[in-house]
């Protein structure tokens, strides 16, 4: 039975390789299409703009630049997102405090939960 | 005793004013002597000069002890333990005495007497060594609030004392202890507004005191050396100006509100310092109230918080930088370890491989810490990741390249791309193959935009060719072909042919600060 994920555009913006390709793996194996993964803000804001993003994972750090502009831009448009990040909530500005946040190291399960709970809200009516 | 007829009248009236005149040079002497022993000395020269007495010391009783210290002995004094070639030294006078003698009967019996056969009498307890000879003596008490806190001693009057030597002495005694007292009172007064002022200078703190409507405002002078505002230019609320624009508002209403119920107040602003700018200050000031509960004037404080609020930040960022580094490299190792597992055939291979790996990782992290400046020399990361595989100088490998320093960010995926190669050498190629061999060769180039950018070629040869890709080549091709350019923007080919492996890494090295 396809799971929620599949066939929806996921897009990943993480910089560690490993991790990136961690999460494509387990999107892919899931059937859903990864968009990127990418890993500096510039390419996540162009590929932010892309018509058809059911959702997205944002790594909070990228080389070093926060990740926030992003998530505001994601959330201008209405796509929801999940931060997955090393840091802890003190760390994040207060208005991104509300946003599901998955802790490093995770396990791929976690991120695909977190991912489906995100899908299944937006499909209620 | 009463004068009987006018010569004894006259000697009376006589005696009578030069106590008056001592007295009144007791109290001129008080203003300006420097120390208690001091006018201790000139009263005793004024008791000398009025009854005829040799030499004359004065003491007090040191109502812990109930021993008697001496304060002052006359200068006639020591000039007769001089002549009497005393081994006292000069000057200290004597504390610590027991209570005895003819000297001890005075302080005891608490009133004046005369010893004129002071040498001989029942009472004596004789003098110490090099005090000149005792002839006659006469002691008064010296009382305060009817207790009697010392004594003054006189010693050796031609023709012995007399009555009215006493009464000139007695006389003398309450000049002399007021004097005393307000001689304490004056160095105890300027011993704390000394040590006020001391402090007031020494801490590391503006402070001010302002008067009840908050306009005249006296400091440390500690305000005027941060900021350059005189107490003049910061009183009548010209402080204020020197509060940055954006907070002025706030802290006006502060003090508005202090000042209007009389309570404390605290504010954090950022005031605007001589020669450096607006710097963060934590501004304190509370009432001070008398006796009645009334404000008489304010006080206030200021520190400044600047270096503390700014190292708070950077620790705020070190922590959660630190935390972020901690968790990604868990994360990164997992996935290593997972791919490790995917493209090994035994549980010795995994082992083996992933130990490798981790070593690798923990080089890197060692090095690019333990690197002040946060870069880590090239050659070096090589020659670490070709010695955790056994290999280091020999004919068949050589090094060419400038010094390149390597960004932190760096250092870990080139670190582990350079295990993965030295591994496969090892295992199947130049330093596995009888004659084979390795160079490694490195340039820093200037692309077109400017921008600095590290090419370092690995080439092996006389290695025998090789039919397939070794198959745990999975990890370290897929780290050199798509971990390194997608991480590190390089641009990356890894090839497998005839005479051994050949890899080109071209890795942008950002800024131009470093010098290739």
């Amino acid at each position: 039975m396809p799971g929620r994920l599949a066939g929806k555009q996921i897009l990943v913006v993480e910089d560690e390789y490993f991790i990136a390709s961690d999460l494509r793996r387990a999107l892919a194996a899931e059937e859903a299409l990864v968009i990127g993964p990418v890993s500096s803000l510039a390419a996540g804001l162009d590929l932010a703009e892309r018509e058809g993003i059911a959702a997205a994972l944002l790594d909070v750090n990228l080389e070093g630049d926060s990740s926030l502009a992003i998530a505001d831009r994601l959330a201008a448009r209405g796509v929801p997102f999940v931060f997955v990040t090393g840091y802890d909530d003190w760390a994040l500005p207060d208005a991104y405090r509300h946003v599901p946040r998955i802790a490093k190291p995770f396990a791929v399960p976690t991120v695909l939960a977190a991912l489906d709970q995100l899908l299944a809200s937006e499909d209620v009516p | 005793m009463e004068p009987r007829d006018e010569t004894s009248l006259l000697a009376t009236l006589a005696r009578k004013n030069a106590v008056l005149e001592g007295i009144n040079r007791i109290f001129h002497e008080a203003l300006t002597a420097p120390s208690l022993e001091a006018l201790g000395r000139v009263c005793l020269r004024v008791a000398e000069d009025v009854t005829g007495a040799s030499f004359s010391f004065m003491g007090e009783i040191d109502r812990a002890t109930d021993l008697l210290d001496e304060i002052a002995i006359s200068e006639r004094g020591w000039a007769a333990f001089e002549a009497a070639k005393s081994d006292w030294p000069h000057g200290k006078v004597p504390t610590g005495l027991t209570i005895h003698g003819l000297y001890g009967r005075v302080l005891r019996e608490g009133k004046g007497l005369i010893f004129n056969d002071a040498a001989t009498h029942a009472d004596r307890v004789g003098t110490p060594a090099g005090h000149p000879p005792l002839e006659c003596f006469l002691g008064v008490p010296l009382h305060q609030n009817g207790a009697v806190i010392g004594m003054v001693g006189l010693g050796n009057r031609a023709g012995g004392f007399r009555d009215e030597d006493l009464a000139a002495a007695e006389e003398l005694a309450p000049a002399i202890v007021q004097a005393l007292h307000s001689k304490r009172a004056e160095m105890a007064l300027r011993d704390s507004e000394e040590q006020r002022r001391v402090t007031l200078e020494l801490v590391p703190a503006m402070l001010w005191r302002v008067d009840l409507d908050g306009l005249r405002i006296a400091s440390n002078q500690q305000w005027h050396a941060i900021t350059g505002q005189t107490d003049e230019q910061a009183s009548n609320g010209g402080w204020m100006e020197l509060i940055h624009p954006s907070e002025a508002g706030k802290v006006s209403r502060a003090f508005r509100r202090a000042y209007a119920a009389g309570e404390p107040v605290t504010v954090q602003c950022r005031v605007r310092q001589a020669g450096v700018g607006y710097r963060a200050l934590l501004i304190r000031q509370v009432p001070v109230r008398d006796g009645a509960g009334q404000i008489t004037h304010w006080f206030g404080a200021a520190t400044d918080i600047s270096d503390m609020q700014s190292l708070e930040e950077r620790q705020r960022v070190l922590v959660a930088e630190l935390q972020h580094r901690v968790r990604n490299i868990l994360t990164v190792v997992r996935s290593v370890f997972a791919r490790t597992v995917e493209g090994a055939e035994s549980l010795d291979d995994v082992a083996d491989h992933f130990r490798g790996r981790l070593d690798a990782l923990a080089r890197t992290q060692v090095s690019a810490t333990l690197n002040a400046s946060g870069t880590v020399d090239l050659e070096n990361l090589i020659r670490d990741e070709l010695l955790s595989v056994g290999v280091s100088d020999g004919p068949g490998l050589t090094m060419t390249g400038p010094d390149v320093a390597l960004p932190v960010g760096a250092v870990e995926l080139l670190g582990l791309a350079i295990h993965e190669l030295a591994t496969n050498a090892l295992k199947f190629g130049a330093f596995r193959a009888p004659g084979g061999s390795l160079s490694i060769v490195w340039d820093v180039n200037v692309d077109g935009r400017s921008a600095r950018r590290l090419d370092l070629r690995w080439v092996e040869q006389g290695v025998p060719a090789i039919p397939i890709r070794p198959a745990r080549q999975g990890f370290g091709t897929e780290l050199i072909e798509e971990a390194l350019p997608y991480r590190l923007g390089a641009e990356t080919r890894l090839e497998f042919r005839g005479g051994g492996v050949r890899c080109t890494i071209g890795l942008p090295l950002g800024g131009d600060e470093e010098g290739a």
